[in-house]
């Protein structure tokens, strides 16, 4: 037996070295013999029809390698949910950026010049950029009314309580479209060959997505079809679904030279072609009792999803069963719905429509309490759900989670009620505003209700010669830790040192399916799925009677070695089974949504500075249940890196459109946050243990996007009692609700504006 | 990177003579490039018009300073890095110094120079308003010789200047006539660093009798070229500063000037936010000037000192060597309110380590000896304070010294409260309160606690 | 083969890199990061936007620290260059690189080597910074992954442990 335990330790994570030494290697440092470099032709316009595409006779064509949709063998679409987005336009375009044809050469610095030479003329159709736009049906750019999905969630009976509430409280909040920034630009590099078919290494999550789209569009077989994950610079969604165009591309080139190609965007392209965040809208009508319970709830939550459906339909379910977040609400009525626009689609980013949603409701719970004379922490308290009760889809709090003490913890770390104090002191007189504002809510992991059954993950864990083992997963590492988590699961759950234990390269040749690295799910249900292969594996050696029940990871390996000179390699897979406690109806969008949720309390306090109107965050309490802490840096650092980009969401990261096209697609003009930007952030882990989950693991990926935007924006509106209903929240945007306030003497209404 | 370098042609003298004739022989034709960061962001967005360019990057003749008892001269070619570490333009010309410390992140600081940031005109650049205030002249060379041209004049509208094709900036001079003005300067970006100014403001400015003696404004941001507050200025001279006379300079600087709505910012943003940084500085050049207040000599000589002895002067208030470096680093700072401030600054950005060796000269509460690598000063000033607890009762005493035990089990460090003005039995609660925080809060307590104590004892130290 | 007038010639330009003199075919405007990838092979620095405001792309020249893809190969002839790849020696990790793989310093790794150079440039001119200094130095360096707090907390720990080169 080992020593101590693994899991819980923080172990070296597996591919660091590579990472620090510079060896790691990323899709632009793999060059091939012969490889070609590859460029899209882009759409100038939002929408119309081509006319006539004209090569410029000053460049030599003769050099060029181009694609055009007639290229395509297969079905000229990237396969997703519905197939409606076209890989290449053919004969008409509906959105800027949109690829139009692919151009390779040799020559890498040929191409912007020749990617200008082509110029296109089109007939402009009008187009529309937001959602009121979209809404009004002035123009129909998708289906028969713009509509890409909806949703209807319905829990009691809402309209008796509009009669009988003391209160009703209604607002309008909105949020803004928000760029991933992974600092590893998109890129792929494909290779085609008659015989073995399609290959393609990239920077990417989901390996089997690009499989599922390039099999389509080459009318390829599964096994001719070879995907290949590299190390990869960032993904945080925006390179869920988004890799199987550019894959989609390079292949094709590569497939019409006959040579590889690589293909790397560079940052402006980046910004302005591929997928952000989903722009939301969302309306809440609360009726309350007087002493400050929630009676009913109609909430109306929309998602501008640009041209084409992509995953727009998965972003809205998750966003609108997290539109009630961790309170109990007696009935409830959402309505929800994606709806299309002419700016290029918009995708996965870590939280999926929950931020959108949470920020709305945690604003308005909020305002509920001003209303009614409550505190902010009050008026949570009273509603915080209690184990027994029932979210808005019905789903019952089963496990022992007690969200007021989880509050309490948080407020108390904070020093929330000092503070409170102290600034409702010290603000009538100083230049500085100073507010504390917090953020109650819920992230649940794994896809929801039905979809992890509809996924059907499969894990390998393969016993090696050498006696060690290695998980065979199509589950990625983009910094997030799942090579090393898995590996501490894999070797905790076989009494093996760390050391023992490898991850293949996610290589869909070497690796089943174990399901799309998003929906924090990697930890929970793939690593409970090495769990069950890790025990299958010991029953082989049990079985054949070469491991007792107790052993050393000498033992084991000296075992494993052996059985594997007997037999040869053998490997132990294990499926994914829905727990027979997580049950869903897909028609009703009724019943247990999600296996597990992680839950968490946000206390930000913030400054604003009236001369400059800037705000900072100058302490930010991050407390979170999360089921089990496997690996405390990692956690830790998943939390940090989340809030960071949620602060990011909420007072910095603005997407300036102009006709459906993004402006300020610079790093210099896109702002991020810096070092010198973000202060403490202290985080602080409960543990009450998941049945669902690896080691009583919950997801915790995405849970801290959630919290941080409406925890500040509470706070902001604590320091100068001016509400603010959408973000980002830029200094601008304070100064214009200070102005106006001063001038009219009331509150500022809810700012608007192309999103 | 959209530009083939194929295209291009750059060329490197590796003389100021060569590199000057080459200009004589092509006006027009060769576009020089310093550090490149601005050069080759053009470049590699496949925006650089030029096709030939010659590089003066790190040519001796450009990049050098010359300090005589008039004036300082800072060659073109100085790096941002280059002022950031001359000991002229830090104690004497501060704004240009807080500007260099403000532009880019270091790597861009160690490639953009002063004179790259003059040629490449734009109103939003973050020396250029500095420049303007210090009234500084530019020696422009040639191969026919050299000029010397009042700043104020060199740029003529957006990104349009006074240089000649075949012109390089060779220096730019600064009379050392600065120090009895209080400058100021601030930068209004998006993010703290790495950012484009929506709006930056430099000043000096000059009390006599009451009066505004003299004022100098300079904006950037606020119209095609880095601007000069004239009107303003001449508003304010002569005035008693109130805030009547505050109110209505922030109405002739709205007036003054003419800023634009674009990607970064809106015109009324910039308007405002400019009015409200020269509030803010007539608020800090009133606040110096309060009748009967008298300059701080203590302040006066610790801002004169070598940075090692400074230092160590000012350590005695805090005991956390990085919080003395931190200050230090921060001069010269001109009255108490600033001085404060900044303590509070630098010590809530200090690493856990450096709490910890604070809170560690102090002796344990209630008793008389403080620790032995106290220095003198500090061990006199924990006497004070801690008056009022050493003349407790003896029951007090005995509980305190048991609590304070308890404490040190708990945590691993002295307890640390402020306890000028309360008594023993007060101490003693508090202490027993903060027994039961949990780690991470306790923490935080004590360092709150020691953010006073070391104001109390800046506070002494101003009148030592 | 180009569509403009003559083919200009590539200039040879010799540097030092990682204690290794080399001479490189290379035009005089290409930028040095690109020589370093495409020329060296030396891949570990890398381009995460192409104008010099996420750091990525940071090298020493001559002991100072810059961005590569804002350098024009010509400027760094002559000089001495360090890159992600000189600092392990021997197959032994610098204490700044360790100090990362402690504390949680590299999550994706894109950010990580601009990030390790301008940390040892910021403890090679102040080997015990303070927390305010650690943000400043590595204020040009953006990381999307982490939140800058076990970044800073690394370097931290490497002043601690006594890193200056």
């Amino acid at each position: 037996m080992k020593n101590h335990p693994i899991v819980g330790a923080s172990v070296p994570r597996m591919e660091g070295r590579g990472k620090v030494t510079g060896q790691a290697c990323y899709v632009d440092d793999m060059t091939l013999p012969g490889m070609l470099f590859g460029a899209t032709v882009r759409s100038g316009i939002p929408r119309g029809k081509i006319k006539r595409i004209n090569f410029d006779p000053g460049i030599n064509w003769n050099e060029f390698v181009i694609v055009t949709c007639r290229d395509i063998p297969g079905a000229n679409c990237i396969a997703l949910i519905e197939d409606d987005q076209p890989c290449l336009a053919d004969g008409s375009v509906n959105h800027p950026e949109e690829p139009i044809l692919l151009l390779a050469h040799p020559d890498r610095h040929l191409l912007p010049k020749a990617v200008e030479a082509v110029s296109i003329e089109y007939v402009p159709l009008p187009a529309v950029f937001n959602i009121e736009e979209s809404e009004s049906l002035s123009q129909i750019i998708w289906g028969a009314d713009n509509l890409f999905k909806s949703y209807l969630i319905e829990k009691g009976d809402v309209d008796i309580a509009w009669r009988t509430a003391d209160h009703i409280v209604e607002a309008e909040y909105s949020t803004g479209a928000q760029e991933q920034l992974y600092i590893e630009n998109n890129g792929m590099i494909a290779v085609f060959d008659s015989q073995q078919g399609l290959t393609v290494w990239g920077s990417l999550q989901c390996p089997y997505y690009v499989h599922k789209a390039l099999m389509k569009l080459f009318a390829l077989p599964a096994d001719r079809v070879r995907v290949v994950q590299m190390e990869t610079g960032g993904a945080f969604g925006g390179k869920e679904e988004y890799p199987s165009m550019i894959a989609a591309h390079a292949a094709l080139l590569a497939k019409k030279s006959g040579k590889p190609v690589k293909i790397i965007y560079d940052r402006m392209e980046d910004m302005a072609a591929t997928t952000k965040r989903h722009p939301s809208r969302t309306r809440i009508r609360a009726a309350v009792s007087k002493d400050g319970k929630l009676i009913a709830g109609e909430i109306d939550f929309t998602l501008d999803g640009g041209a084409y459906k992509t995953l727009s339909p998965v972003v809205l379910s998750r966003g609108a069963i997290h539109a009630g977040g961790a309170y109990f609400w007696p009935s409830a009525r959402i309505r929800a719905r994606a709806i299309a626009t002419n700016a290029p689609p918009h995708g996965a980013f870590r939280g999926f429509g929950a931020p959108q949603s949470l920020f709305a409701l945690e604003r308005h719970m909020d305002r509920i309490a001003q209303v009614v004379g409550l505190s902010p922490v009050e008026i949570r308290r009273r509603n915080l759900l209690r184990p027994g009760q029932t979210t808005i889809t019905g789903q019952i709090i089963r496990e022992q989670i007690d969200l007021p003490k989880l509050l309490d913890r948080a407020l108390n770390l904070s020093s929330y009620h000092a503070k409170k104090e102290t600034f409702a002191k010290t603000n009538p007189s100083g230049c500085i505003k100073k507010g504390i504002g917090i953020a109650a809510f819920l992230h649940g992991a794994g896809f929801t209700g039905a979809g992890e059954t509809y996924l059907g993950s499969v894990v390998g864990l393969e016993a090696c010669a050498d006696g060690r083992v290695r998980i065979l997963v199509s589950s990625t590492e983009f910094g997030q830790g799942t090579n090393t988590v898995l590996c501490q699961i894999a070797a905790e759950a076989l009494g093996l040192r760390y050391e023992d234990v490898s991850i293949a390269r996610p290589d869909t040749r070497q690796v089943p399916n174990s399901g799309p690295t998003v929906a924090s799910r990697t930890v929970m249900v793939v690593g409970k799925l090495v769990q069950s292969a890790a025990a299958g594996i010991k029953k082989t050696l049990e079985a054949s009677a070469m491991l007792g029940e107790s052993y050393s990871p000498e033992e084991f390996r000296a075992a494993c070695s052996a059985y594997v000179a007997q037999h040869g390699q053998f490997r132990s897979f294990a499926h994914y089974q829905q727990p027979d406690d997580v049950v869903w109806d897909e028609e009703k969008y009724r019943g247990s949504a999600y296996a597990a949720f992680a839950w968490a309390v946000y206390v930000a306090e913030v400054s604003v500075d009236l001369t400059t109107y800037s705000i900072t965050v100058d302490d930010f309490v991050a407390f979170q249940e999360v089921g089990k802490v496997l690996h405390p840096v990692l956690a830790a650092g998943q939390i940090i890196g989340g809030i960071a980009q949620a602060i990011g969401f909420a007072l910095y990261e603005k997407v300036v459109w102009n006709q459906g096209r993004m402006q300020n697609g610079q790093m210099t003009n896109y702002i991020m946050p810096t070092s010198a930007d973000l202060s403490a952030i202290r985080v602080y882990f409960e543990e009450l243990g998941n049945v669902h989950g690896a080691y009583g693991a919950k997801g915790i990926g995405e849970l801290p996007m959630d919290g941080p935007a409406p925890a500040i924006v509470n706070a902001i509106e604590d320091a100068l009692r001016v509400p603010f209903n959408s973000i980002p929240l830029l200094p601008e945007d304070i100064f214009a609700a200070l102005a106006a306030s001063a001038r009219t003497d009331e509150a500022f209404p809810a700012a608007r504006g192309e999103r | 990177m959209r530009s083939h370098p194929v295209d291009y042609e750059l060329v490197a003298h590796g003389t100021l003579p060569a590199v000057l004739s080459l200009l004589a022989r092509e006006p027009g034709a060769w576009l020089p490039i310093a550090g490149g960061t601005d050069v080759m962001v053009q470049f590699a967005a496949g925006k650089l018009p030029a096709r030939k360019l010659v590089s003066i990057w790190n040519l001796p003749e450009l990049r050098r300073f010359d300090v005589t008892p008039d004036e300082i001269q800072i060659g073109a070619g100085c790096t941002y890095t280059d002022l950031r570490q001359n000991e002229c333009v830090f104690r004497e010309f501060p704004l240009l110094s807080r500007a260099a410390r403000w532009t880019g992140g270091i790597a861009n600081q160690n490639r953009g120079t002063i004179g790259g940031n003059i040629v490449n005109a734009s109103p939003a650049a973050d020396s250029l308003p500095a420049l303007l205030v210090y009234e500084a002249d530019l020696l422009l060379i040639s191969s026919h010789g050299e000029r010397r041209l009042p700043y104020a004049n060199f740029h003529l509208d957006y990104r349009r200047t006074q240089l000649a094709p075949d012109e390089l900036i060779r220096a730019v001079c600064l009379k050392r006539h600065f120090s009895t003005y209080l400058p100021y300067a601030r930068k209004v970006g998006a993010r703290n660093a790495q950012a484009i100014a929506k709006v930056c403001l430099a000043a000096l400015g000059r009390f006599s009798a009451g009066r505004v003696e003299d004022v100098r404004l300079a904006l950037g941001s606020v119209a095609p070229v880095p601007l000069r507050l004239l009107e303003t200025e001449r508003f304010l001279k002569g005035k008693q500063i109130d805030p009547h006379c505050i109110h209505a300079a922030k109405l002739i600087v709205a007036a003054e000037i003419r800023p634009i709505s674009d990607i970064r910012s809106t015109a009324q943003y910039r308007t405002a936010v400019a009015a409200n940084l020269v509030a803010e500085f007539l608020g800090q050049l009133r606040a110096l000037s309060a009748p009967g207040e008298k300059k701080n000599i203590r302040l006066e000589k610790w801002n004169a000192e070598r940075a090692e002895d400074a230092a160590q002067s000012i350590l005695p208030c805090c005991g956390s060597k990085a919080w003395a470096r931190g200050m230090t680093a921060r001069r010269p700072i001109l009255d108490e309110a600033s001085l404060l401030a900044a303590s509070d600054d630098v010590w809530n950005a200090l690493s856990e380590s450096d709490w910890l060796e604070a809170f560690r000269s102090h002796p344990r509460i209630g008793e008389s000896h403080p620790p032995a690598h106290a220095s003198t000063q500090s061990a006199a000033w924990s006497g004070e304070e801690q008056g009022k607890a050493a003349l407790a009762e003896e029951a007090v005493r005995l509980a305190l010294a048991e609590a304070n035990r308890a404490y040190e089990r708990r945590f691993h460090r002295t307890f640390i409260v402020c306890a000028s003005g309360i008594s023993a039995s007060e101490i003693l609660a508090i202490l027993l309160r903060r027994l039961q925080n949990e780690d991470s809060t306790e923490l935080r307590e004590a360092a709150g606690q020691q953010r006073k104590i070391a104001q109390i004892r800046l506070k002494k130290w101003l009148s030592s | 083969m180009t569509q403009s007038s003559l083919p200009r010639p590539k200039s040879e330009i010799s540097l030092t890199v990682n204690g290794k003199p080399e001479t490189v075919h290379a035009y005089p405007m290409e930028r040095l990061l690109d020589v370093l990838r495409n020329e060296l092979g030396l891949t570990g620095t890398k381009e995460g936007c192409g104008e010099g405001e996420c750091g990525s792309c940071s090298v020493l020249i001559d002991d100072t620290l810059v961005n590569s893809c804002l350098v024009p190969v010509l400027q760094a002839s002559g000089t001495c260059i360090v890159t992600i790849e000189g600092l392990a020696s021997d197959g032994n990790l610098q204490s700044l690189q360790q100090a990362f793989l402690d504390c949680g310093g590299a999550q994706c790794g894109i950010c990580t080597p601009g990030m390790i150079l301008a940390a040892h440039h910021l403890l090679i001119k102040s080997p015990q910074p303070s927390l305010e200094e650690i943000r400043e130095g590595l204020s040009g360096n953006l990381c999307r992954c982490t939140g800058y707090a076990q970044i800073i907390e690394a370097v931290a720990e490497a002043a601690r442990r006594g890193a200056a080169a």
